[in-house]
């Protein structure tokens, strides 16, 4: 018989979520990841301005709030036919850069390092059951000191974006057209000086830091691989004079790296809390519905589930290609966090001072269209349709909705239920296996799990 | 960016309530004459944005409040524990003396069940649950953001999980930090008030009258253009901002002189208007956030 672990709450991500592991002769033969909280965003944006999306849809998630602005600018620029100068987008990809760096600095000292640190019981905020700890004393007691250390330098990482952006989280500055505001000479200076000082950081201890966790803990470089499939929208790419700084659109599958098309996306709701989308028209909430475990969807490319962020981004613009488990995804989040700076250097070194790159918009009466960009956590795409000057339907896919998706009606586990599957778990009491997996995926269940949707933007499929 | 000596007294005074509390809380803590105190920060159906937030708070930081201010007994966000364990954690501290932070509006459609925020002994515990288990108990209950506040975003039209405020559903006084999200000087100078004196004064609404008692628009920096009649007419401008909708005159907060992240920036020196993220009835009753040609 096997056994079932239940894990709620799965502290140290942002939202809320629980894990379901069967283990029979300690390796887990079956897992649910369930995103169990619900607030319903799209459903909310219809009737409303179409520009009040970008300050709204910032507010699905606190931690990446600036990706979805950037995604909900980039589909209103879709609709109303605005090609955003390149110093538009050099700045609203500064600001960007700055949301990644926050975001892994955070992750990986506040949300990883307690998985492997022995943290300083004292304080209640760290007491744990988990044993697995096995860094000595010293090397420990140094990344106690980073973790506190680190707290500098993700706090910087928001100073700079709201240099740029008035306040962080929840940042004014990313509109349609690029940034509201100018960056004058003093505020790039600024910003280069906070950079300098975070990549320092970056270089001196985090990168260090995770390679020596990784040789305390070796096996995690064997397990929570998965599928193996990888995705992303691009981000940082297709600069007119710059071209590529980061990574391209691009789809990796059985060793083969294609194009990435978006209309081989579809997204399916046979085990999530929604009504079966007959019609095409509203799913509302059913969380009666039998088979259902999760408020998170089950998006899919080609029919099949993909992982998106860090390790896919490193892995598809030849980076990193070390390998596909929870250690390389812990790594290629560090590594990336090294390359956003260098992105950021050379977008700052190509700003004019003093652009303004605002006009008097005026809001398309109809239209439909989208914003996909890759951000911290991978793939967001918004789709957005305009009628009589409103929102009409507004659609959102989340980066951890691919990766903690559902299982979809074939069967196919969700992405990180498949990384689970397979896993040895030495201790079932303490399955630290689980959550170090789990949350190599940086989840947040709070943006993966706003859904409402309707139409056919992103159809749904059905299989009565 | 640092912040410099202004030469107008109150806003040197504003800026320094919190640094003259906190060190006051930092020297009484090392003679022993105040004591830490357990705090729990819950959050329930929101972003985590307030979380994060309290993380970008510089003087003190974050390290300073769970080593030296409190106990920080439990954050889903940042607890080490998980599972059963990290829920037994946080209802550890019934009977004691605690007090309860709650970020995140609280969803009251059928029963709670669209914010689950733990299981306890296997059996599951909604946000709505866990805000009445800890709110009639505790020392003191603070609403920290929107959500929390007055229902905020979570509660936008056609409000589809029935979300209110942590007031709302407990039959006590609640201290509302509303904005979006809060910054962490209001919080943080809320609790060193607690620490060293108890309740803050409060205005009617219950927000603490040394952050809450101005508006926007009554320091705003560029208040004389509103005077002349200078108006902005996009974004970028920089003039008065009231005819692309700022909201700064009917909000209550202290952002001009406070300002964020260490006081680098604030949304109108950003060039955008005031979207009245720190006002009751954020978001509807602030929007449109944005709009061209106001006459």
């Amino acid at each position: 018989m096997p056994e079932r672990i239940t894990i709620n709450p799965v502290t140290r991500i942002s939202g809320f979520m629980e894990i379901q592991a069967d283990i029979e002769n300690n390796i887990i033969i079956d897992a649910k990841t369930k995103g169990i909280m619900f607030r319903g965003f799209e459903k909310m944006l219809m009737g409303r301005n179409p520009f009040d999306a970008v300050y709204f849809t910032e507010r699905i998630c606190g931690i990446c709030s600036t990706a979805h602005a950037m995604a909900s600018t980039i589909a209103l620029e879709n609709v109303m036919g605005i090609v955003p100068s390149e110093q538009g987008r050099y700045l609203r990809d500064i600001v960007h850069g700055c949301e990644f760096l926050q975001n892994h600095l955070r992750h990986f000292f506040q949300f990883t390092i307690p998985d492997f640190v022995k943290m300083p019981e004292e304080y209640p905020l760290f007491k744990s059951d988990e044993r697995d700890f096995r860094l000595p004393k010293e090397k420990n007691d140094r990344m106690v000191k980073d973790y506190f250390d680190s707290l500098e330098y993700s706090r910087n990482a928001h100073q700079m974006l709201a240099i740029l952006g008035g306040k962080a989280p929840h940042n004014h500055g990313i509109f349609i057209g690029g940034i509201t505001t100018q960056a004058t000479a003093d505020m790039i200076i600024s910003i280069l000086s906070i950079l300098t000082g975070i990549g320092n950081f970056i270089e001196e201890r985090m990168i260090p830091d995770i390679y020596e966790i990784g040789d305390y803990y070796p096996e995690y470089y064997k397990i929570g691989g998965g599928y193996g499939n990888l995705l992303s929208y691009g981000c940082f790419d297709n600069y007119l004079s710059l071209g590529t700084l980061y990574v391209d659109p691009l789809v990796y599958t059985n060793n083969t790296t294609t194009l990435f098309n978006p209309n081989n996306i579809t997204q399916e709701v046979d085990y999530s809390y929604f009504k079966d989308n007959v019609n095409n028209e509203y799913q509302e909430t059913d969380i009666l519905k039998e088979k259902a475990y999760s408020f998170i969807k089950a998006p899919r490319y080609n029919n099949i589930p993909y992982e998106v962020g860090p390790l896919a981004r490193q892995w598809l613009s030849g980076e990193y290609r070390n390998g596909i488990s929870t250690m390389d995804r812990l790594i290629a989040r560090v590594l990336e966090a090294k390359k956003i700076v260098s992105v950021m250097k050379i977008l700052l070194q190509n700003l004019i001072p003093g652009t303004d790159v605002q006009k008097v918009y005026e809001i398309p009466k109809a239209g439909a269209g989208k914003g996909l960009i890759d951000t911290t956590r991978g793939a967001l795409g918004h789709w957005i349709t305009i009628k009589d000057s409103k929102i009409l339907l507004y659609q959102i896919i989340t980066p951890s909705a691919w990766n903690l998706s559902s299982q979809s009606v074939d069967n196919m586990k969700g992405t990180a239920e498949q990384t689970l599957i397979g896993t040895p778990v030495k201790d079932t009491t303490a399955p630290a296996e689980i959550v170090r997996t789990i949350r190599s995926f940086d989840p947040c269940v709070s943006c993966a799990t706003h859904v409402y949707t309707r139409g056919n933007l992103v159809y749904s499929k059905q299989f009565i | 960016m640092i912040y410099s000596e202004n030469k107008c007294p109150e806003y040197n005074n504003r800026m320094k309530t919190i640094s003259t509390l906190v060190n006051r809380v930092k020297s009484e803590a090392a003679i022993g004459t105040i004591k830490k105190r357990n705090l729990v920060w819950l959050e329930t159906n929101g972003c985590s944005g307030n979380i994060i937030s309290l993380l970008d708070g510089a003087d003190p930081d974050f390290q300073f409040l769970i080593t030296q201010m409190t106990y920080f007994i439990y954050n889903n966000s940042l607890s080490t524990a998980q599972g059963n364990q990290a829920i037994k954690q946080l209802f550890s501290v019934l009977g004691q003396d605690y007090i309860l932070a709650v970020e995140g509006a609280i969803s009251t459609k059928d029963n709670g069940a669209y914010n689950i925020i733990g299981r306890l002994n296997g059996k599951l515990i909604t946000g709505l649950d866990a805000v009445k288990t800890l709110g009639e108990g505790a020392a003191y209950v603070i609403a920290v953001g929107a959500c929390a506040s007055h229902g905020g975003v979570s509660a936008a039209r056609p409000n589809p999980t029935e979300c209110v405020s942590v007031e709302s559903v407990l039959n006590r006084k609640v201290i509302n930090l509303p904005g979006c999200p809060c910054h962490p000087d209001w919080f943080t100078g809320t609790l060193a008030h607690i620490l060293l004196y108890g309740e803050p004064p409060l205005d009617s609404r219950n927000r603490p009258l040394m952050f809450y008692n101005i508006t926007i628009h009554d320091r705003c920096e560029r208040r004389s253009y509103f005077d002349q009649g200078i108006f902005a007419e996009k974004l970028g401008d920089k003039t008065c901002m009231f005819k692309i909708g700022c909201r700064g005159p009917i909000t209550r907060i202290d952002c001009p002189v406070r300002q964020w992240n260490e006081r680098v920036s604030w949304p109108v020196e950003n060039d955008s208007p005031c979207i009245g993220c720190a006002q009751f009835g954020f978001p509807d009753a602030m929007e449109p956030f944005i709009s061209y040609g106001i006459t």
